[in-house]
C-alpha cells in the first residue's frame, strides 16, 4: 500500500480553535483516489498537511511508499499538494510555475519547457504559459496548481479542499478533470473535502473524518446505504432514524404507545438483542394513499408538512401520527419521491397518507 | 476619486494658495542657496568642495549610510517577519516599538548613547572605542533609520500568502531557496522603497551623529556636522556648497523615491 | 506599498500566523524572534533605560529641581508652542495640498506630488541653512520684516515656526493623501445629487472620512517637532530662555557636562513624544480593528 498512517496524533492551538488528531490510522492503497470527508474543524486537512510534512506529528509514524517519512522534511516526502486556494506563485509566469520543481532538481531547460508543455496539455491550457497568475480565473488557476504539483512526478498526490473557492460549474469540471488525470496516471491520491457529492463522485473509498477520530471506511455506496456510525448516516446525506430493537430476526419498530414488527435486514446478526437506530435514507421511504399501496414494510401513518419542488425530485415532509417512544415531540421523516410519483399520488401539505419502508438498515445505538 | 479640471474661480484659489505656500515654503530656500552657493562662481564653489576636510566628511556620511543600510535591511526583514508571520506575547508593544524612533529627539538619541558608551558609560567597553568615534555615530545612524524597511516590507510580506511558501516546500525547495525565490521577488519593491529612505534618512542625520560622535574635524564630522561648523566659522561658502551638494543629493534620491512609487506591483 | 513610512495605519499584524511546522524550523522561529526583538531592545529599550536612570538616578528631588529651572522651562515652553502652532498651519495647508493633489488636475501634478516629499530626503540641518538664506536679517525679505514691520523671523521664535513647518509638511498630506484616494467617487456624486453645496460635502461628507488621518498626522507632527533639532539649530539663535528650544537646551547641557539637567529635559521631552506616538498608534489600532 502506498500511505500509511499509523496511529498518529496531533494536537495544536490555532487562533481560532484547537486542531486536534487522534490516534489515527489509515492505509491508502496505490493508485486509490481516497476522500476525506468531514466538517470543518474536523481535523482532516490537519491530516493532510501530517502526511505532507506541513506539520510534525506529535505521535506515530507516516510511511509514503514503505518509506519511514516520519522524521523527513516536507522537501524530501515527495508528495504533490494543492491548496484550496492563492498558492501559485504571483510574480511567475504560468511556465515558470509549473517548472519550479524541476528548477530545483536541475532538470535541463529543454527537459523543463517539453514536461511544462506537456502538463499543460494535460490540464487543457496550452499556450497559457506565458501568462501571470492574476490573469487567470480561478478554475484556471487550480488547473495550474495541479499541473506545478505533477511536474516532478510525486508518489502521492494530496489536495486540500481543492474546489472550495470555485463555482459550482467549475467544480463539477475540475472534478472530472482530475478524475481522469489521477486515472491516466494510476497517482495514490488523497482528496480532502467537506462536500459529500464530491466525495461522492471521485472516491473510491471514503473516510469520514470527526474530531480527529477517522469514524468510518468504505466504498461510497456502502457508507451511504449501510453506514456503521451514526455519525456518517447524519453526515452523508438525510437520515431518517427511529427508534427499534432487533431480537430473533425481526426488529421492532417502537412508538410511545405501540410497536410495529418489521423483519430484521441480512447481515445484522451482530445487534441481536440490542437497542437499534432503524436508519433510512429519504428514498427508501414510501408514501401511498391506502395500506395496500405500500409495497415495501408499512410502519405507520402521517401527515404531508411539506412539498418543495426540487427539479427532478420533490422533498418531502411527513409528520408520523404516532409519537416516538424517546421524546414526546412528532417525528418529521425526510422522504423524497420522483416528481412524477409525487404527481400521480397527489402527495400536497395536508394529505393524510400511509408510509412504509422499501429499505432500511440498523445502527447499533449508543448510550449517549 | 475621479480628477476633475478646475472649472470654477474659487477652485483656481484653492489651488494657487496651495501652490503658493508650498512653493515659498519649499522651492524659495532652495533657490535661495543655489545662488548662495554660486555667489562667488562655480570655480570657488568646486574649489571649496574639494578640500581635504569636505572629502573627509562626505565619506564618513557615505560609510556610515551603507552601514545603516545593510544592518537595517537585515534586521528590518527579520522584524517583519516576525511580526507578520508570528504570534506572541508583547507583540502589539513590539510593533509600536518600531516606530519609537520617530519619538526622538535626535539630541537625546546622542546623548543616551554616550551614557551608555561614555568615558563612564554603562557598557564601554575597555578597549575599543564607541562614543566620540565611528562606532557610535554608525549607531546612532541605525537607530533614526531603524523603522524605515520593517515599514515598507510589512505590507508586501502580508500580501505574501503562507500557501505560496508551503507550496514552494512540498515542490522541494530549502526555507533559504523559498526566501530567495518566492519571497524576495515577491516583497522587493517594498523593499527596496525602505532601503531608499533608510539611506536618505540616514545621509540626512545631523544631531545625534553631531552629539555622540563629539564633531571631531575631520574624524567625526559628518557632510551635515561639516555644514554646521562651516556656518560657525563663517566660511559660507563651504556650507553653501555641501548643503547644495546634499540638497541635490536629496532630490536624486525623490526621483528615485517616486518612481519606486509608481512602479505597478505585481 | 505606503507612499512614505510614517507610523502606518496600514502596518498589519495579521499575516496567517501558523504554528510552525518542523521541530528545527522551530528552533529557528524563536531564534529569529530572540534575534529581532532583541535588536529593537538594545536600539530602543536600553538608551532609553540609561537615560532613565541617569536622570532619576539623584532622587527625585534633583529631577524636579532640573526640569523646573527657568531655562529649561522655558525652553520646553518654547518647543510646545511653536509645535502647536505649527501643527495647526500644517494640518489646514497638509489637508488642503491632499485634497488638491487627489482632486484636481493641473499641468506640473506629477512633479509636485514629488516635489511634496523633499522635507523628507533632505537634511534637516540643509534646511536650518537655507532657511537663513533666505529669511535671515541681512537679506531682502528678513531685512524688510524686521525693519519696516519690527518682527524678526530668524533668530526668533517666527523662524522656529517657519522650520517646523518646512520639516513636518509632508507629514498631514501623505496621511490624508490615501484616505482620500480611497473614497469613492460616488460618494461626493451622490452629495451632489442630493442638493450639498461643495462646502457642505466636504463638511459632512469628506471630512468625517479623512478625520482620523488628519488627526493622527497632527500629532505625529506634533510630536516629532518636538524633538527638532538641525533646522532649528541653526535658524533659532538658541538664545537661552528666548529662542532655545528644549532639543537644543539639551544639546547645550551635554556640550556643556551637565547630565543631570541634559537627562531630565530628555526625559521629559521623550515621556511626551512617547505617549503621543503611542497614543496615535493606539488611536490608528482600534479604527482599524
Amino acid at each position: 500500500m502506498s500511505i500509511l498512517v499509523d496511529n498518529v496524533s496531533k494536537s495544536y492551538q490555532t487562533k481560532t480553535h484547537l486542531s486536534v488528531v487522534r490516534n489515527l490510522t489509515l492505509e491508502v492503497l496505490t493508485g486509490e483516489l481516497f476522500v476525506l470527508v468531514g466538517a470543518s474543524g474536523s481535523g482532516k486537512s490537519t491530516l493532510l498537511r501530517l502526511i505532507a510534512g506541513l506539520v510534525n506529528v506529535d505521535q506515530g509514524r507516516i510511511w509514503l511508499h514503505g518509506r519511514d517519512v516520519t522524521d523527513l522534511p516536507v522537501q524530501q516526502r515527495n508528495t504533490g499538494f494543492v491548496f484550496q486556494n492563492y498558492s501559485l506563485f504571483r510574480h511567475m509566469t504560468v511556465a515558470e510555475n509549473i517548472a519550479f520543481a524541476l528548477s530545483i532538481r536541475q532538470v535541463s531547460r529543454q527537459e523543463r519547457e517539453r514536461r511544462t508543455d506537456e502538463l499543460l496539455n494535460l490540464i487543457g491550457l496550452d499556450g497559457y504559459g506565458d501568462r501571470m497568475p492574476s490573469e487567470l480565473s480561478g478554475g484556471q488557476q487550480q488547473r495550474v496548481a495541479l499541473a506545478r504539483a505533477l511536474a516532478h512526478e510525486p508518489e502521492v498526490l494530496l489536495l486540500d479542499e481543492p474546489f472550495g473557492a470555485l463555482d459550482a460549474k467549475i467544480r463539477v469540471q475540475l472534478r472530472q478533470t482530475l478524475r481522469e488525470i489521477q486515472q491516466r496516471l494510476n497517482l495514490t491520491t488523497i482528496l480532502v473535502t467537506h462536500d459529500q457529492d464530491e466525495a461522492f463522485e471521485l472516491a473510491d473509498r471514503i473516510g469520514i473524518i470527526e474530531q480527529g477520530n477517522l469514524l468510518e471506511i468504505g466504498v461510497p455506496s456502502a457508507l451511504y446505504r449501510r453506514p456503521q456510525d451514526r455519525f456518517t448516516a447524519t453526515f452523508l446525506g438525510s437520515a431518517n432514524m427511529l427508534n427499534g430493537e432487533r431480537n430473533g430476526n425481526k426488529v421492532y419498530l417502537n412508538y410511545q404507545h405501540e410497536q410495529v414488527t418489521l423483519k430484521a435486514p441480512p447481515n445484522t446478526e451482530h445487534l441481536s438483542g440490542r437497542q437499534v437506530d432503524i436508519f433510512s435514507r429519504p428514498e427508501e421511504i414510501e408514501l401511498a394513499l391506502t395500506p395496500d399501496g405500500i409495497r415495501g414494510q408499512l410502519i405507520g401513518t402521517g401527515i404531508v408538512q411539506s412539498a418543495t419542488f426540487a427539479g427532478p425530485l420533490e422533498r418531502v415532509l411527513v409528520q408520523l401520527s404516532a409519537p416516538g417512544k424517546d421524546s414526546p415531540d412528532p417525528i418529521t421523516l425526510q422522504v423524497v419521491l420522483t416528481a412524477d410519483e409525487a404527481r400521480e399520488k397527489g402527495i400536497n401539505p395536508g394529505q393524510q397518507v400511509w408510509v412504509g419502508l422499501k429499505d432500511f438498515h440498523l445502527l447499533a445505538r449508543t448510550e449517549s | 476619486m475621479r480628477e476633475l479640471r478646475i472649472r470654477t474661480p474659487l477652485q483656481a484659489l484653492l489651488l494657487a494658495l496651495v501652490l503658493g505656500y508650498a512653493g515659498i515654503l519649499l522651492l524659495a530656500p532652495m533657490v535661495a542657496i543655489t545662488q548662495g552657493a554660486l555667489g562667488s562662481g562655480l570655480g570657488k564653489l568646486i574649489e571649496a568642495l574639494l578640500t581635504p576636510d569636505v572629502i573627509d566628511a562626505f565619506e564618513l556620511t557615505f560609510l556610515l549610510a551603507f552601514g545603516a543600510v545593510i544592518i537595517n535591511t537585515i534586521a528590518g526583514i527579520a522584524l517583519a517577519w516576525v511580526l507578520v508571520r508570528h504570534n506572541f506575547p508583547g507583540k502589539n508593544v513590539v510593533n509600536a516599538l518600531v516606530d519609537a524612533p520617530f519619538s526622538f529627539s535626535p539630541v537625546i538619541i546622542g546623548y543616551a548613547l554616550i551614557l551608555l558608551f561614555g568615558r563612564n558609560g554603562w557598557l564601554q567597553p575597555a578597549n575599543f572605542q564607541i562614543a566620540f568615534a565611528w562606532p557610535g555615530m554608525l549607531l546612532a545612524t541605525i537607530f533614526v533609520s531603524l523603522p524605515f524597511v520593517t515599514r515598507e516590507v510589512q505590507p508586501v510580506l502580508a500580501d505574501l500568502t503562507r500557501e505560496q511558501e508551503e507550496a514552494a516546500f512540498t515542490l522541494g525547495a530549502s526555507r533559504w531557496r523559498t526566501f530567495r525565490r518566492i519571497i524576495l521577488p515577491q516583497i522587493w519593491s517594498g523593499l527596496l522603497y525602505g532601503i531608499v529612505l533608510t539611506f536618505a534618512r540616514s545621509v540626512g542625520e545631523f544631531g545625534a551623529v553631531a552629539v555622540v560622535g563629539g564633531s571631531i574635524e575631520r574624524q567625526t564630522e559628518t557632510a551635515t556636522v561639516f555644514v554646521f561648523r562651516a556656518m560657525d566659522d563663517r566660511n559660507l561658502i563651504g556650507a553653501y556648497g555641501v548643503s547644495v551638494t546634499l540638497g541635490l543629493l536629496s532630490i536624486a534620491i525623490l526621483v528615485v523615491m517616486s518612481l519606486l512609487r509608481r512602479r505597478p506591483a505585481r | 506599498m505606503t507612499d512614505i513610512s510614517l507610523p502606518s495605519a496600514k502596518a498589519p499584524l495579521n499575516g496567517d500566523a501558523r504554528p510552525v511546522p518542523r521541530p528545527q524550523a522551530a528552533w529557528g522561529a524563536w531564534s529569529l524572534r530572540f534575534a529581532a526583538l532583541s535588536y529593537l531592545a538594545v536600539f530602543i529599550a536600553v538608551p532609553l533605560l540609561a537615560i532613565g536612570v541617569e536622570g532619576l538616578g539623584g532622587g527625585l528631588e534633583t529631577f524636579v529641581t532640573s526640569i523646573t529651572r527657568p531655562a529649561a522651562l522655558n525652553a520646553v515652553w518654547l518647543s510646545v508652542w511653536t509645535a502647536a502652532v505649527m501643527t495647526v498651519i500644517n494640518t489646514v495647508m497638509g489637508t488642503l495640498t491632499a485634497y488638491v493633489l487627489t482632486m484636481y488636475k493641473f499641468p506640473g501634478k506629477a512633479v509636485f506630488n514629488a516635489l511634496v516629499d523633499l522635507p523628507f530626503a533632505i537634511p534637516t540641518l540643509v534646511t536650518g541653512v537655507m532657511l537663513v538664506l533666505l529669511y535671515g536679517p541681512q537679506t531682502a525679505i528678513g531685512g524688510f520684516f524686521e525693519k519696516q514691520l519690527g518682527f524678526r523671523i530668524l533668530f526668533a521664535p517666527p523662524g522656529i515656526v517657519l522650520a517646523l513647518l518646512f520639516v513636518s509638511y509632508p507629514f498631514v498630506l501623505r496621511m490624508v493623501q490615501p484616505v482620500l484616494q480611497e473614497l469613492e467617487a460616488n460618494q461626493e456624486e451622490a452629495a451632489h445629487t442630493l442638493g450639498a453645496t461643495p462646502w457642505t460635502t466636504f463638511r459632512r461628507v469628506i471630512f468625517p472620512a479623512i478625520r482620523p488621518a488628519v488627526i493622527s498626522g497632527a500629532l505625529i507632527s506634533f510630536g516629532r517637532a518636538l524633538g527638532e533639532f538641525g533646522s532649528i539649530v541653526v535658524v533659532a539663535g538658541n538664545i537661552p530662555m528666548r529662542s532655545q528650544t528644549a532639543a537644543v537646551y539639551v544639546y547645550g547641557q551635554v556640550e556643556g557636562g551637565n547630565m543631570q539637567s541634559a537627562s531630565g529635559v530628555s526625559l521629559v521631552l521623550l515621556a511626551i513624544a512617547f505617549s503621543i506616538t503611542l497614543g496615535v498608534d493606539f488611536f490608528l489600532r482600534r479604527r482599524h480593528a
